[in-house]
């Protein structure tokens, strides 16, 4: 057999490898179980210590490039928060899109609930331009920066926003971000501010935040896809509302469980290709005398 | 088969998508034009977002209905600040884009310097202050912690020539950044798999799976 | 005088937020806050900028008939349509978005970017295969690190090895990581503040452009 012809295959086959890797699971899912860890738990033990009332944040802050991993992530957040009548408020200061990804979100997850009244149990209040300007004029008061909701709409006359003020009626404000946005929560709005943030990210950004869960300016970090799957796992683990709504066919297609199976797949292909790569390397190297 | 019972957009969606896909094969005019349709209509998006999210709530509502209450005419300030920055694109009067930029890059800088200071080098400093004689196998991770910390500061100043003691030191600095970018590209791999899952599954269970009735 | 009055007021508001995070003063903090809101505004027009730039550049290519001139009038009727249906309600004096807007950005401009950014998944298996050597001692805790990560990651890990691979995955992204991470972020960050104390300094002045007064 030619090694070097292995070693410079033509990466149109590699690239049909991953293909196949990846469409076998979709069509047949597998579903592997997955176990929570501790940065993930702490999103979840924060929102369970909250009482019904409390208002959370929840910041979009991701286009449609990271939509896989981080709308299951958001729609097991918003079930979370629904189910335990915290009110949630809506915001995006990503400009490729978080909005979109809210209205999205939201469209899918408020209709499994019959009760939810917008402008009393959640709002979205839609998309500001200026990055940190926005974060640290909400300290002062959220309504002065978004005087009206996402189609427009007062948000002075809304009664839940007649409750939060600004920061210091939020429990938490949990980001969704792709980019450097999730750290602009922590080290601007945490650190000054001293709200409490939760960051769920896309698996790019998630090693760096590992440093700011250590210092504690981060409550939470959820790492792209695996964060995902965790939290709907605690969601399964405890709540039969949960174990109902992860076991609907549709939902299951959706949900970040099944995308774990793509993975699974991908990263044992992946890890064979550098093992592979790296002994027929080695190998054409001897054959050279090198 | 049913292709006529999916609507429209499922079908752009489905057919944009094996355009750019195409690329993988080689360049075409197929992916070119998606890659051009992207480029406009991301650019176009930007300006739709920032007129009905920003401009209208935050400076064409209040302007046009409560000009003097609310000292709301001071937002004349940042409406003119942001019309100069296009200024730059008229030879004669670009100059006056410059004060637009300077207080744009001066309120920035001022933000990002206490962000930079406040919100990340003390309290990661802070942090990296950990005890290393109580608290048994935690005291030896933390020691791990804080020579990592501080080897790779070491390797990160270049200000002193990499050798002897500090070479060494920066070296033990090199070890661990390659254990946090290995880190880093394991996490990247699953973050660009997830994205491929995504439109894949989008392909098969919205667009294909639909069409045979399935 | 052209030059020197931004350097004056990039002096000036960029000392402002520092010296108002040092200063509770009710009028200080109440100017503080003017600013921030006024800078949403600012910024909302600065984001379009590079549209200008982008359009005129385009209109040249085809004007000129260069190289590849019909995709910058696809790029350009793609710039217009959505540009339009973003703005129009706005004129009409309505509020929200336009409803073709939102369908143009979920049936075109969402799949088109969520499959552009798909395409890496096959370059970084291309690459894994074809590039990534344990040539020397660094390269090899690299990848060894990174096997192990990405082991870490999938329910296969914890399989095979009797669930340790997630702890030992969590050690190394909680310790070696972390304090990598944190060097990193440390350096960087003084690196950034002193750039911006270089800006608001005037010491820095790339960002006015060349002077040509």
């Amino acid at each position: 057999m030619n090694l070097k012809k292995l070693l410079y295959i033509d990466r149109r086959i590699i690239y049909l490898v991953v293909a196949i890797g990846a469409l076998i699971p979709i069509i047949r899912p597998i579903g592997l179980p997955v176990v929570p860890t501790e940065p993930v738990i702490g999103l979840f033990d924060k929102l369970q210590s909250l009482s019904p009332g409390d208002a959370v944040i929840i910041s979009y802050d991701y286009g449609p490039s990271s939509e896989p991993e981080l709308n299951p992530m958001s729609a097991a957040i918003l079930r979370h928060c629904f189910h335990r009548d915290i009110r949630v408020i809506i915001m995006a200061i990503f400009p490729l899109g978080g909005v979109n990804m809210a209205i999205r979100q939201l469209e899918r997850v408020t209709g499994e609930f019959e009760d939810l009244e917008y402008g009393t149990d959640f709002v979205n209040l839609g998309y500001k331009d200026g990055g940190q300007a926005p974060m640290k004029a909400m300290a002062v008061s959220i309504r002065e920066v978004f005087p009206n909701d996402v189609d427009g709409n007062d948000t002075a006359s809304m009664p839940i926003m007649s409750k939060v003020q600004n920061y210091d009626d939020v429990k938490v404000v949990i980001s969704l971000a792709t980019g450097i946005i999730g750290e602009w929560w922590a080290d601007l709005v945490n650190a000054q501010f001293d709200v409490p943030v939760a960051v769920g990210c896309t698996a790019v950004s998630a090693p760096k935040y590992y440093a700011f869960l250590r210092s504690n300016q981060m409550i939470a970090v959820l790492g792209g896809l695996r964060g995902a799957s965790e939290y709907e796992e605690l969601l399964r683990r405890n709540f039969e509302w949960a174990r109902e709504v992860y076991s609907d066919p549709d939902e299951m297609k959706q949900s970040a469980t099944t995308g774990m199976d793509v993975q699974s797949i991908i990263h044992v292909i992946i890890i064979a290709f550098i093992i592979f790569g790296n002994v027929m390397y080695f190998a054409t190297g001897k054959e050279k005398g090198r | 088969m049913q292709p006529l019972g999916l609507s429209i957009g499922v079908w752009v969606n489905a057919l944009l998508t094996l355009c750019i896909l195409s690329f993988l094969y080689k360049d075409n005019p197929f992916f070119r034009f998606a890659e051009s349709l992207f480029a406009g209509m991301s650019l176009g998006y930007y300006i739709g977002i920032v007129t009905v999210q920003t401009l209208q709530p935050n400076l064409i509502q209040p302007l046009s209905e409560t000009f003097f209450g609310n000292y709301n005419y001071l937002l004349l300030i940042p409406m003119a600040l942001g019309i100069m920055l296009y200024f730059r694109y008229i030879p004669r009067i670009s100059w006056l884009a410059r004060i637009a930029l300077a207080v744009y890059i001066g309120y920035y800088v001022g933000v990002l310097m206490m962000q930079k200071i406040h919100g990340q080098v003390l309290p990661q400093t802070r942090d990296t202050i950990m005890p290393v004689t109580t608290g048994g196998i935690g005291a030896l991770w933390n020691l791990v912690v804080i020579i990592g910390v501080f080897s790779v500061l070491v390797y990160f100043y270049f200000s002193v020539e990499h050798k002897g003691v500090v070479g060494k030191v920066s070296r033990v600095g090199i070890w661990f950044l390659m254990v946090s970018f290995g880190a880093s590209f394991g996490y990247t791999i699953m973050a660009r798999i997830s994205l491929l899952m995504g439109r894949f599954s989008f392909l098969v269970n919205n667009w294909i799976r639909p069409m045979f009735g399935s | 005088m052209r030059r020197t009055i931004p350097l004056v007021l990039t002096f000036l508001v960029g000392m402002y937020p520092i010296f108002a995070f040092f200063v509770p003063h009710a009028t200080v903090s109440g100017v503080n806050q003017w600013l921030d809101k006024a800078l949403v505004i600012v910024a909302a027009f600065a984001l379009p900028l590079g549209v200008v730039n982008l359009v005129g550049m385009n209109l040249e290519k085809i004007k000129q008939r260069r190289a590849g001139w019909p995709y910058a009038i696809v790029l350009l009727a793609g710039l217009a349509v959505m540009a339009y249906f973003g703005v129009i309600g706005v004129i009409k004096g309505d509020t929200g978005f336009h409803p073709t807007f939102e369908v143009l950005f979920e049936s075109m401009v969402s799949p088109l970017q969520a499959t552009m950014f798909s395409l890496l998944a096959f370059y970084v298996a291309s690459a894994a295969y074809r590039a990534f050597r344990a040539r020397n001692v660094e390269a090899t805790i690299l990848l060894v690190a990174a096997i192990i990560v990405m082991m870490g990651r999938i329910p296969f890990g914890d399989m095979l090895t009797g669930g340790r691979m997630t702890p030992l995955s969590e050690w190394i992204m909680n310790k070696p990581n972390a304090a990598a991470q944190r060097g990193i972020i440390i350096g960087a960050a003084l690196g950034a503040a002193s750039m911006s104390i270089r800006v608001i300094l005037g010491i820095e002045r790339t960002y006015l452009g060349k002077s040509r007064d």
